[in-house]
């Protein structure tokens, strides 16, 4: 696993969204986003392609009456 | 008929549908039942009596009653389905200051409409983040077989409700495990249908793209009649298919011959204690196989959908995370704040993900139709416990409870758990549950295995006695 400090990043994106972190909650939270990148690390490496591309698909809404 | 709280659902509706007992007594007794046991068990955050025994008597009074499928049921729903009348809580203090749901959610409706009644609604984790329904504003729900320990999450006031024969069927949210976890550490039985079977119109979401709902009862016939009423499309849910109903009541006595069946190795073994392979093992046996099969990539597939869950799950409550986070449980808060911040390119990478492995998965089931997986690694831990030891490493005990979930509902196949017992050589008392696992839209092949190992014998779900 990649040693990174996200220490930096965690309170640039926090100011950038409007979030207070406390001290209280410096701690939880920098283990919590370490754990998100731990995750995010592991989906590296696969040989993805165009036609892996999300699942998740818009559906149009059809007024009350139609369709 | 008496009050017998063991008395399945199918039984209580033929009763009823007889004119041999009323939904009203059988409506009682529930309400009986949840006074004597729930200052134990602490499943439920809001009983619905007078709601119930108004309800009770129009079925009782219903012309069409002798043919309500699940005439004069008692059932109760996990708090973030929307109940007329109440605020849907999803198991926060902060959702308590909304107001009001205006009406029932779609599978309340639909359960109602065949007969059933709702008694109440149950406790749950805090935005259905948790696998332990350890909730620090509502309280713990204690597992009904031992007290001391959790009853699993995140529906574990679902589950619980069951296994004490509070009422004997309930409904829950599946997102990552939260059907299969406490039905396996609560010893009955579950259903996660296929990721857009049923609608979720009118339920409080936790990560959109992977929440599933459905339900838990004592026996397999029960959790087939119950998904089959609620069954069909729906239009205010995108994600729900446009499927017509495909019931599976009427194929569960066909039972397991001419499956193929398969035990998932790597990841689902040496992620599991020996509670957990021992439960898969003689399920295995019973059904008479020894193919092993390995998915690939599973861990892949299980960080897919932590990482899913954690930039979904946050950004819903973004608004509330700025100006109330001190309004969030401990145990959910720092989780919400760390995911709120994380980039959306992991969130991108995670989908694309887990739609590579939904791919492979699909491959796997041209040469199979069912796949065994324990449901938990373990049995219940104690309330309160934070590490357990699982494959060498010292893991965060609540958050590993879905191990082996998650991989599954990552791309979102029907699972059934039926739970087994006396399989753990230090809590020989306490139940564990194995997932049977199929290809999507086949929840008939689900829960005819289910049905085949009860049969058998070999899976039951009594109700906890010494309440």
């Amino acid at each position: 696993m990649t040693v990174v400090d996200h220490s930096a990043y965690i309170d640039a994106a926090a100011a950038t969204l409007g979030l207070k972190i406390t001290a209280e909650q410096r701690k939880g939270v920098a283990m919590y986003f370490g754990l998100a990148a731990a995750m995010a690390e592991k989906l590296e490496g696969l040989p993805l392609h165009a036609a892996d591309e999300s699942g998740n698909v818009f559906v149009p809404v059809v007024p009350e009456g139609e369709g | 008929m008496s009050a017998n709280p063991d008395i399945p659902a199918t039984a209580i509706a033929e009763a009823v549908r007889a004119g041999s007992t009323s939904a009203r007594s059988m409506v009682q007794a529930s309400l009986d039942r949840i006074a004597a046991t729930e200052p134990r068990i602490n499943a439920f955050t809001e009983v619905l009596s007078e709601r119930a025994l108004r309800r009770a008597d129009f079925v009782d009074a219903h012309p069409r009653r002798a043919r309500m499928k699940l005439a004069g049921v008692p059932f109760a729903v996990k708090n973030l389905y929307d109940v007329a009348g109440l605020t849907t809580l999803a198991g926060s203090k902060i959702e308590r200051t909304r107001p009001p749901a205006a009406r029932d959610a779609a599978l309340i409706r639909r359960l109602e409409a065949e007969g059933a009644v709702l008694v109440g609604a149950l406790n749950m984790d805090e935005y259905a983040y948790g696998f332990t329904t350890e909730n620090t504003h509502y309280g713990a729900t204690h597992n009904p077989h031992d007290l001391a320990r959790v009853s699993g999450g995140s529906s574990g006031g679902s589950a619980a409700a069951v296994a004490a024969g509070q009422v004997p069927l309930t409904l829950g949210s599946d997102t990552n495990g939260s059907i299969r976890v406490p039905a396996s550490l609560c010893g009955i039985f579950g259903l996660k249908p296929t990721f857009g079977r049923l609608p979720r119109t009118g339920s409080y979401p936790f990560v959109a793209s992977l929440d599933h709902l459905g339900p838990f009862a004592r026996c397999a016939a029960d959790l087939a009649l119950t998904y089959d009423a609620m069954q069909g499309a729906d239009r205010d849910d995108p994600a729900c298919a446009q499927r017509g109903v495909e019931p599976v009541s009427p194929l569960l006595a066909r039972g397991s011959g001419g499956l193929r069946i398969g035990v998932l190795g790597g990841w689902f073994r040496d992620m599991a204690l020996t509670d957990a392979t021992a439960a898969v093992d003689a399920v295995a046996q019973a059904l008479g196989t020894t193919r092993l099969v390995e998915l690939p990539e599973v861990e892949r597939a299980r960080a897919a959908a932590f990482v899913v869950t954690c930039g979904e799950g946050a950004a819903l409550h973004l608004d509330d995370l700025r100006v109330r986070a001190m309004d969030f449980d401990p145990m959910t808060r720092d989780r919400f704040l760390a995911n709120a911040l994380i980039p959306h390119a992991w969130v991108m990478q995670a989908q694309r993900v887990r739609h590579w492995f939904a791919r492979r998965v699909a491959r796997v089931f041209e040469t199979v139709d069912v796949l065994l997986a324990p449901a938990t690694p373990c049995v219940a831990p104690a309330i309160g416990t934070d590490w357990i030891d699982i494959a060498g490493q010292r893991l965060p005990a609540r958050a590993s409870m879905g191990l082996l979930t998650q991989p599954i509902s990552c791309i979102g196949l029907p699972v059934a758990t039926v739970p087994l017992w006396g399989l753990s050589a230090s809590a020989p008392h306490m139940p564990i549950g194995v997932q049977l696992i199929a290809a999507p839209w086949r929840e008939d092949l689900c829960l005819r295995v289910a049905a085949a190992l009860e049969a058998q014998g070999i899976c039951s779900a009594p109700v906890a006695r010494g309440l």
